[in-house]
């Protein structure tokens, strides 16, 4: 039935969206961005792909160049959209917005300076009031000055009890609001009805078991204790409600590795018999570091899978999602470019093999 | 003679000769040890150089590895430069500064002091919190070959002024110093006798010298005489013979000339005394040479007997 109606309000934005996703990098082109010499070589490439300005110099600029177009052609969508692809859409912004508070209350903790911490701010992120977050001193204050106008309001409830910002509050803070915001997304597209909650709700679910276990791995040998650690987790996904009460106990790699080899599609993530070894030394460190890259893998291969179907609001947030591991990869050539390719040819091109996995069709 | 190296401004006496002899003595012990000290140094020294040259190509490698890993958690979490640079309060890695002491030169050396701080540990504890670990040793690793490069770097500066004082001194003592202790020596050496003496000599000298010019004026005085006699004969037997006077006038001359000359001969004869550098030795024959024609030997004697 959805297939009915939904067009006569979305269909323009979806021809668009998908539009847009075909204007990203494929193989071809990360093949010929990688036989650049120099950023200058890589800019001439770009500028054909993402119609970039000139004078592009440094790494930062060009991931800055990308992220504004990604955030141009966001704004679009977003203003030719109605409800509810409107409010979805602004769900998606709320997570950028999570940072945002973060990094200002951290700044305003060192009594930073509020413009620099302003422009350092994740443009998606941006709300009015933000500005205002500086004058907060504690969490009630903040939630009851600021918060309590903007959208995340509800998530900051949770975490009133935190009594001081201190850094390690601060995180702590961030991921409770963060598990907060996962688990009201994962039950507003629950409403959206059925081809937009299943597949969002997949992709969500994995977001939210990559959360919970890489917070798990990152608090081992930490001030963070076991309980706070179980606060963290988000109530869904895959590994929820069991996977999560054996990690909350975890100590180390090996009962990760347990808890998510009861998943099928988890199970890759932890071995490292294959083709592992070549490229990272082995050792918990090697491990978790390439659980990153695996994570990522994974990530993009559901908001792949997203643009299989149609008639549903997945596409938006997961073109985001893929343009925002394009910029990733973009960068990050431009880093391995940057940082003078010519002794370690050998080493850049298994990055690319890194990058080649994570490719998008 | 004189002319043939610097030598030390002193009397040459015994003493003196003594003191000389210690000094060069004093000197080339002086110089052996420094040239051993400038050996041990040089050794030192390319072995310092060889590491730096290690150290150096270690720390390309591991800067390298080190900004890349910090793409590597761009990458993973974004921008945590900010959080990162909030959160850091305590100092987890200090250098400390110690003393080596090598042949007498006090090299620093510089100890890494790690502290494991648990600042940022919290960084990235959703995402990249594995990298930003990652990125953390291996930056701790690249600071720590810059360590090591900066202390053998500051030893190499110091080594390399240390050498080049040392090569200085061991230069001097060995083309300046021993020469002019050595050239003393000879000079003292072939001195005839102490200055007193040779005061005693020249005052003698004098004394000749006067006689031999008494000598010279009476022998004038017995010439004029004779010519007078002579003149008085010559016109007592031939009056018509003008010659006479003039022949006398003619030795007259003749003898003045000579008396000059000698009272010359004898003025240089004490120049040369005086800036001598035992060359009377040599001189006085010549003196003797000229003195002969006077034909006045007995000065001559005199001089010989000192």
């Amino acid at each position: 039935m959805e297939g009915l109606f939904f067009n006569v309000n979305n269909g323009f934005l979806e021809g668009i969206v998908r539009g847009y996703k075909a204007g990203i990098l494929n193989q071809g082109h990360y093949a010929s961005l990688t036989q650049c010499e120099s950023l200058e070589a890589l800019c001439d490439r770009l500028r054909n792909f993402l119609a970039n300005e000139p004078s592009l110099l440094s790494t930062t600029t060009i991931s800055d160049k990308a992220t504004q177009i990604l955030i141009d052609q966001f704004n679009f969508l977003r203003s030719n959209a109605v409800e509810p692809l409107y409010k979805f859409l602004d769900y998606i912004t709320y997570g950028y917005m999570i940072d945002n508070v973060v990094l200002l209350i951290t700044g305003t903790l060192h009594e930073r300076d509020t413009h620099e911490l302003l422009e350092r701010c994740h443009p998606l992120g941006i709300f009015d009031t933000m500005p205002a977050l500086c004058v907060a001193t504690n969490v009630e204050e903040l939630y009851h000055s600021v918060l309590v106008e903007t959208p995340l309001a509800p998530y900051f409830r949770n975490c009133l009890s935190a009594a001081d910002l201190d850094d390690l509050n601060i995180e702590i803070i961030r991921n409770t609001v963060y598990k907060a915001y996962l688990e009201d997304f994962h039950s507003f597209v629950g409403t959206l009805g059925s081809p937009t909650s299943d597949v969002m709700q997949t992709i969500l679910a994995f977001e939210a078991d990559r959360r919970t276990i890489n917070i798990t791995i990152n608090s081992f040998d930490t001030e963070v204790t076991k309980e706070q650690r179980a606060k963290l987790f988000p109530a869904m996904g895959r590994l929820f409600p069991e996977g999560n009460n054996v990690l909350a106990k975890a100590d180390d790699l090996e009962q990760v590795r347990l808890v998510c080899d009861n998943i099928s599609e988890y199970r890759s993530f932890f071995d490292n018999s294959s083709s592992s070894q070549a490229t990272h030394d082995v050792g918990d460190l090697g491990v978790a570091t390439q659980l990153e890259d695996r994570f990522f893998r994974m990530e993009v291969h559901l908001n792949k899978q997203a643009f299989m179907q149609q008639f549903q609001y997945g596409v938006f947030y997961s073109y985001v999602k893929l343009k925002e591991q394009e910029i990733r990869n973009v960068t990050w050539i431009a880093e391995c470019i940057a940082q003078d390719a010519r002794d370690r040819i050998q080493d850049l091109y298994q990055s690319f093999d890194r990058l080649y996995c994570l490719l998008l069709a | 003679m004189s002319g043939a190296g610097a030598r030390e401004n002193i009397f040459a006496t015994r003493m003196a000769l003594t003191n000389m002899k210690l000094r060069l003595k004093g000197a080339e012990k002086g110089h052996s040890l420094l040239a051993k000290k400038r050996d041990a140094l040089t050794t030192r020294f390319r072995a310092i150089l060889k590491k730096v040259d290690e150290a150096k190509r270690k720390m390309g490698r591991v800067m390298q590895l080190a900004s890349f890993s910090m793409a590597e958690v761009t990458y993973a979490t974004g921008d945590i430069a900010y959080l990162v640079q909030e959160q850091a309060k305590l100092a987890a890695f200090r250098v400390k500064a110690t003393q080596e002491n090598v042949s007498g030169v006090l090299l620093p050396a510089f100890e890494v002091d790690r502290v494991s701080g648990s600042d940022f540990n919290l960084t990235g504890l959703g995402r990249g919190g594995q990298q930003v670990l990652r990125a953390k040793e291996v930056y701790a690793k690249a600071l720590e070959t810059l360590v090591e490069l900066a202390s053998l770097q500051t030893a190499f500066m110091i080594l390399d002024e240390v050498i080049r004082a040392t090569n200085r001194r061991v230069n001097a003592i060995e083309h300046v110093i021993i020469p002019r202790l050595e050239n003393t020596i000879k000079y003292i050496l072939t001195r005839p006798t102490d200055t007193d003496g040779s005061l005693v000599n020249r005052l003698k000298k004098v004394q000749g010298k006067k006689k031999r010019q008494a000598a010279i004026t009476a022998a004038a005085k017995q010439a004029i005489t004779d010519a007078q006699n002579k003149s008085v004969k010559s016109t007592k037997t031939d009056e018509t013979q003008p010659q006479g006077p003039v022949a006398a006038t003619e030795e007259e001359v003749e003898e003045g000339v000579v008396a000059e000359e000698s009272a010359e001969v004898a003025d240089e004869e004490v120049t040369v005394e005086e800036d001598a550098v035992g060359e009377t030795a040599v001189a006085e024959p010549e003196v003797e040479v000229e003195e002969a024609t006077v034909d006045l030997l007995s000065t001559k004697d005199e001089d010989v007997i000192f």
